[in-house]
């Protein structure tokens, strides 16, 4: 039964071990720390912060509104609840998530596992490409969807530093340990500019697809096409001051996000660019809204969404080649 | 002659039946103060229901079926049952009352203001713009409301939470309970159950759900919409201790089930059902789902039912004449502050 193993903490790159690592290595510091566990725990990642803690993983069956709901309970007495199921499942918990927690300002951090087209040939049923829609849309959630461990693992610290309810998109498949600068420091609301060569083009990314971004940065110098990428982790507060400094210098960007292109980064910057009236043309990389993402290998998903670096550098060429 | 009256200064003839909300007492039919905890709780209740008309005729907002039904029980939980400390809504120690069928605030409201977690003349202003007594309760505004909520389903699952997370907390916090009033129709939502699930799964014996069995919902009956029965037997299938109150307006039942709730702990959770009446105490609203959501239309309407509470209950309990009357020419229906150039017109529910 492989799939019951506690994945050695050296050997395994996938997000959502790490963030088991992670979450339990919070739970040592910070004693006020339990998870509930929607009966997802050892795709979640979860079951490495029961093998540390098994006395802070809350069992909430299959009851994703329920579990939601007595996070909110736990919080108020001074607990800090990691509830943790797929994140597509927060389509079934959005009003629990809006009025029981938003709205009262619950001390709650959900982890919405599996986030995007990456869920190991799911389905339609489980990816999660639209919820961003309305994830970015309730008022006092953060959202956050870091891009490598080191920025999950700062992330989920910053969360449980500050009061307030939390939306983290901890994706399935393996990432780098830190795809930014040396040194770097995540901080709520505020994006970073991972590479500045010219501004020929800017990328802006969010997730995992900060990879992307930086295979088809390097893919666009070596045809000449001077890059500077910025990575937004955190998408509720989104840091518009960064792309309004990005738009001031490039004649185009281009959105990259594990997400479709409609209500999640791209609706961000175009939004923002709109409200600045800024005279840049904008790109999205990303799924279709109207389409629901059948089961396949991801990889077939990615082609068929162009998805891929090679993707996003003919997505550029094509807009710097208009008039 | 008609005496001059403060409808607001209660004071004078009705005061908590405890000296320390902080503390409960048992107090059985052969103590010697039960007599006064009886009249003290209908005389709660009583002035609970006449502001709760007050304040929804000031809003021209409300829903008086569920907050007519559910105030002799309010009464005695504040009067009797529920630890806590109004100066001090966040005391850590308090027991938490969670109300789940938050359209029915306006009885909740009332009876806050009356234990003074905030002004009684706060009430004018409920449902207005800027005024922090919300529509549906806003935990971030109200003092003594634990949770935000109007969303059927979702508190009885907070309550659960809250009850876990008061036993984490150890043997200082094991004699503090949670309480939750739910709707009847509320329990048609999914959420409900998971909840009774979870709580019986736990086997969380510091939580009580009461369940204001008024038999109406919002547009019509219960049994005829979408029936509970066998109620008592689903919630024993549940796991959860079912117990009923053939009447829930009865005062002293109500004084006797508190007695047991947070005393006579058996390993389950409490479940209490109250079979009680829908619109209690005002007779058009009776039964009637047509007063499940609206308010008076008018000063002179409520007016009138003010002076139906006094007939029934404030009369034999010795409230002046003049409190129902001055409290009706209080009334205020409280405009909106800015004009529409678009003239578009919203009719009251």
């Amino acid at each position: 039964m492989a799939q019951f193993t506690i994945p050695p903490r050296e050997a395994t790159q996938e997000m959502r071990y790490q963030m088991g690592y992670a979450l339990a290595d919070l739970a040592f510091e910070f004693p006020q720390i339990v998870a509930l566990d929607g009966d997802l725990r050892t795709s979640s990642g979860l079951h490495i912060f029961e093998h540390f803690h098994p006395d802070k993983l809350l069992k909430a069956g299959i009851a994703e509104q329920n579990m939601i709901s007595m996070a909110a309970g736990l919080s108020q007495e001074g607990f800090i609840p990691f509830p943790c199921t797929f994140d597509a499942f927060c389509r079934r918990f959005m009003d629990q998530l809006y009025v029981s927690v938003a709205y009262s300002h619950a001390n709650v951090k959900v982890l919405g596992a599996y986030p995007g087209l990456y869920t190991g040939k799911a389905g339609a049923t489980h990816q999660s490409d639209k919820e961003l829609g309305l994830l970015l849309r309730i008022p006092n959630l953060r959202v956050i969807e870091p891009g490598c461990h080191l920025e999950m693992r700062q992330a989920l610290r910053v969360a449980v530093e500050t009061p307030g309810p939390f939306y983290f998109r901890i994706v399935r498949c393996e990432v780098a340990e830190n795809e930014l600068a040396a040194g770097y420091q995540f901080r709520l609301g505020r994006g970073v500019t991972v590479l500045d060569n010219g501004c020929d083009v800017g990328l802006v990314s969010t997730s995992l697809m900060v990879k992307t971004a930086k295979l088809a940065a390097a893919k666009l110098e070596r045809k000449g096409i001077r890059v500077r990428l910025d990575h937004h982790p955190s998408l509720k507060p989104f840091d518009r001051d960064l792309l309004y400094d990005l738009a001031a210098r490039t004649p185009a960007i281009v959105t990259l996000e594990n997400h479709c292109t409609s209500g999640g980064l791209f609706s961000l910057v175009a939004e923002a660019l709109a409200a600045k009236g800024a005279p840049v043309r904008v790109g999205a990389i990303g799924t279709d809204p109207d389409d629901f993402i059948h089961t396949g290998h991801v990889n077939d998903l990615m082609a068929r969404y162009r998805m891929t670096s090679d993707d996003v550098v003919r997505k550029v060429e094509e807009m710097l080649a208009k008039p | 002659m008609t005496r001059t009256i403060n409808p607001f200064d209660v004071a004078t003839w009705w005061r908590p039946f405890r000296s320390d909300t902080r503390r409960f007492q048992e107090v059985f039919p052969h103590h010697a103060e039960h007599a006064s905890l009886l009249r003290s709780s209908e005389t709660l209740a009583y002035l609970i229901r006449s502001f709760t008309v007050y304040e929804m005729t000031c809003a021209a907002l409300g829903h008086p079926g569920g907050s007519l039904s559910e105030s002799d029980f309010l009464a005695v939980l504040f009067n009797h049952i529920l630890r806590f400390d109004a100066k001090h809504p966040q005391w850590p120690q308090r027991d938490a009352f969670y109300l789940s069928k938050c359209h029915a605030c306006p009885a909740l409201y009332a009876a806050l203001a009356l234990f003074g977690y905030f002004p009684l003349r706060d009430l004018e202003r409920y449902g207005a713009w800027d005024s922090h007594l919300e529509s549906h309760p806003d935990s971030t505004r109200t003092p003594g409301i634990e949770i935000s909520g109007g969303s059927l389903g979702q508190i009885p699952g907070v309550a659960v939470g809250r009850a876990l997370g008061i036993r984490r907390l150890g043997p200082d916090h094991a004699d503090r309970m949670v309480y939750v009033l739910l709707g009847d129709g509320e329990c048609n939502e999914g959420s409900v159950w998971e909840a009774f699930m979870a709580a019986g799964h736990y086997r969380l014996d510091n939580l009580v759900f009461i369940i204001d069995y008024n038999k109406v919902m919002a547009k019509g009956f219960v049994h005829a919409d979408m029936s509970l029965e066998p109620l008592a037997d689903k919630l024993a299938a549940f796991n959860l201790e079912p117990r009923v109150l053939r009447n829930g307006h009865d005062v002293a039942e109500l004084v006797d089930l508190g007695n047991h709730l947070a005393v006579q702990r058996h390993g389950r959770p409490a479940a209490v059902v109250l079979d009680t009446i829908k619109g209690k105490q005002v007779a058009c609203c009776q039964y009637n789902p047509n007063w499940h959501t609206s308010a008076p239309r008018d000063a002179a309407t409520a007016q009138a039912w003010l002076r139906e509470l006094w007939e029934r209950d404030g009369r034999r309990l010795g409230i002046p004449e003049e409190f129902a009357a001055a409290l009706g020419q209080a009334i205020r229906i409280v405009p909106p502050q800015h004009a529409n150039p678009d003239r578009i017109t919203e009719k009251q529910a």
